[in-house]
């Protein structure tokens, strides 16, 4: 972990009619640092994660990345700039194989009709699983629908890896996963890491993020009332604490 | 892949050619097709003459022309009820205005498909934009292109006779022999219309994109895949493929008929399904269809040779509807059943 500040979030605010659902949230992610994001439901997260998405839009403040301003009106700026978000249910298409779910959207085409060069994409595909370690020798035709939930997270957190997204955020990503699966992607993340990617790690349950993250950010009411929770020098309990605001620790 | 050998030396536990066969969408209709062409033949051997299959072909294509165009707005997860409408009315424009000495055939032809795909853009914005399902939308377009077509001509049919000797009926449904076959114009275009687009949908980024927006449209919008624009691409690629083969038919029949079509929406769905196409979205078949257009052709075609009444052709279809739909369910869950 370095300390240079990868994305710089200033007062953000975003408000749907009445209902204001982040106040002047303020968060930095560092390089090469895994960040859990906790908090109760309604408490802001998953509208934090679409801002930085660009899945939608703020409505004031200032996001910076590695010391620049931008501007994140779309998905599709959030993956120009290096966010990658791999969510619970819309990470990948089930009908379509490991190969074209990694490259769908950045298909590898050759000539001018957008004709799929599949040959490479299965090429890299299986390079790609093989070093990832998905433990199974899994072709990369397969369709990602025939995969158990843990293969799944992988290929997603494989994908970003593969497209040197310098931020992964993970919603969920351990939801619904067998003991085994769940060591599984944790070791995806820390790998993620140790490889040079920032992560933000979102779980409901706490025992997977205190495995894993090196700080914990906890968000209350559309704010950030904590961002700098150790896993080592918290128990579960002060950070519970925290998230339902029986204690205040900052 | 480059390497089929390597590949199964390497991955040992995958299932057998013949199991792999089994497992394709495509493999119900081919069985069913080639059971049905087995029984009429025995039954009325002039089934498999060369003047039958002549005429059945004839028949298949403009349904089948649709029913690719189909096929692919069904992959992104649509479908569309307004083709039958479509179907009647381009060929009731393009006439009209030819018959009135405004414009030439081919200019007449152009504005048919320009309106036709103004139709399919208004359809897709309209769902795409105001998210309403399609159902509901091109239910409305059903009823206002078959209701302008039936305005426009007070209900009477278009007369088409002068088509002979354009170049353009020649090029669209002039027909030739080969040996004692007769073979139509607009074949040769399904053959070629059906190629193209299995290309497309299985080996072009557009596929990818299009398979991808009805298996899992979040999924695709998080990859940057501009899932609206494809719909109201195959929205008009849907609308100008009924037109066209509405126009196809106004010059084989000698009419356009403001009324004709009807119910075509129907039985293309129904071709697409019998197919192994995904009403749901997500996986589509080019072959499947192919296979679902001839299925249900033939079907019409064989069962008054065998002597059934016509009128039961009905029956017929809706069986082999239920059919393939229990046989493509038993086959998912047997395939989601080994994960």
């Amino acid at each position: 972990m370095s300390d240079e500040s990868l994305v710089e979030m200033r007062h953000i605010e975003k408000s749907y009619g009445r209902v204001h659902a982040l106040r002047d949230v303020n968060l930095t992610i560092r390089r090469g640092e895994i960040v859990g994001l906790l908090g109760d439901n309604g408490a802001g997260k998953s509208t934090l994660i679409k801002v930085l998405s660009g899945a939608v839009p703020y409505t004031s403040g200032e996001i910076r990345i590695k010391g620049k301003p931008v501007r994140m009106t779309s998905t599709n700026d959030a993956i120009a700039a290096g966010i990658e978000t791999i969510y619970q249910d819309s990470a990948l298409v089930p009908q379509l194989s490991i190969a074209r779910n990694l490259f769908l959207g950045r298909e590898l085409t050759s000539g001018h009709l957008g004709r799929l060069d599949l040959d490479r994409m299965n090429e890299v595909a299986a390079d790609l699983l093989k070093r990832v370690g998905i433990s199974k020798n899994i072709p990369p035709t397969t369709p990602i629908g025939s995969l158990s939930g843990g293969e799944r997270q992988a290929v997603a957190i494989a994908r970003a890896m593969y497209f040197d997204s310098d931020l992964i955020i993970l919603d969920e990503p351990t939801n619904n996963l067998g003991v085994a699966e769940t060591q599984g992607v944790l070791r995806f993340v820390r790998e993620a890491r140790d490889t040079g990617h920032s992560c933000i790690f979102i779980a409901h349950n706490i025992h997977h993020v205190f495995q894993v993250v090196d700080r914990m950010v906890v968000m209350r009411r559309g704010t950030v009332v904590a961002d700098d929770l150790s896993p080592k020098t918290s128990s579960i309990q002060d950070v519970e604490d925290v998230i339902t605001g029986d204690h205040i620790l900052v | 892949m480059s390497n089929p050998s390597t590949v199964s030396a390497v991955h040992p536990a995958e299932p057998g050619i013949l199991k792999r066969f089994i497992a394709k969408p495509e493999f119900g209709p081919l069985v069913l097709l080639v059971a049905m062409v087995v029984v009429f033949t025995a039954i009325n051997p002039t089934f498999m003459s060369l003047n039958n299959i002549g005429n059945a072909l004839t028949f298949t294509v403009e349904l089948g022309l649709i029913a690719l165009a189909m096929t692919l707005l069904m992959t992104a997860g649509e479908f569309d009820l307004s083709v039958g409408s479509v179907f009647g009315f381009a060929p009731v424009v393009m006439w009209a205005f030819f018959n009135a000495g405004l414009m030439p055939l081919p200019a007449a032809f152009l504005v048919a498909m320009l309106i036709a795909l103004g139709i399919g853009l208004f359809s897709g914005l309209f769902v795409t934009r105001l998210g309403i399902p399609s159902f509901l939308v091109t239910l409305g377009m059903l009823l206002v292109v078959r209701g302008a077509a039936l305005w426009l001509t007070s209900g009477f049919p278009q007369r088409t006779w002068d088509a002979g000797d354009q170049w353009l009926a020649k090029l669209l449904v002039g027909d030739f022999y080969v040996g004692g076959l007769r073979i139509y114009m607009s074949l040769i275009w399904f053959i070629v219309l059906a190629v193209i687009f299995h290309y497309v949908l299985t080996r072009t980024r557009f596929g990818n994109w299009t398979q991808a927006t009805g298996g899992n449209p979040g999924a695709a919008r998080n990859r940057g895949v501009p899932i609206q624009r494809v719909k109201v691409i195959l929205f008009m690629l849907s609308s100008a493929m009924a037109a066209l083969a509405g126009i196809i038919s106004s010059i084989r029949v000698s009419a356009a008929n403001p009324n004709s079509g009807t119910g075509y929406e129907l039985e293309v769905i129904a071709m697409v399904v019998i197919g192994g196409t995904v009403l749901t979205g997500g996986r589509g078949t080019i072959i499947g269809t192919v296979l679902g257009v001839l299925i249900l052709r033939l079907m019409r075609n064989g069962i008054v040779l065998i002597g059934v009444p016509g009128l039961a052709y009905n029956i017929f279809i809706g069986a082999i509807i239920l059919g393939m739909m229990a046989l493509h369910a038993a086959l998912e869950r047997r395939h989601n059943a080994g994960t």
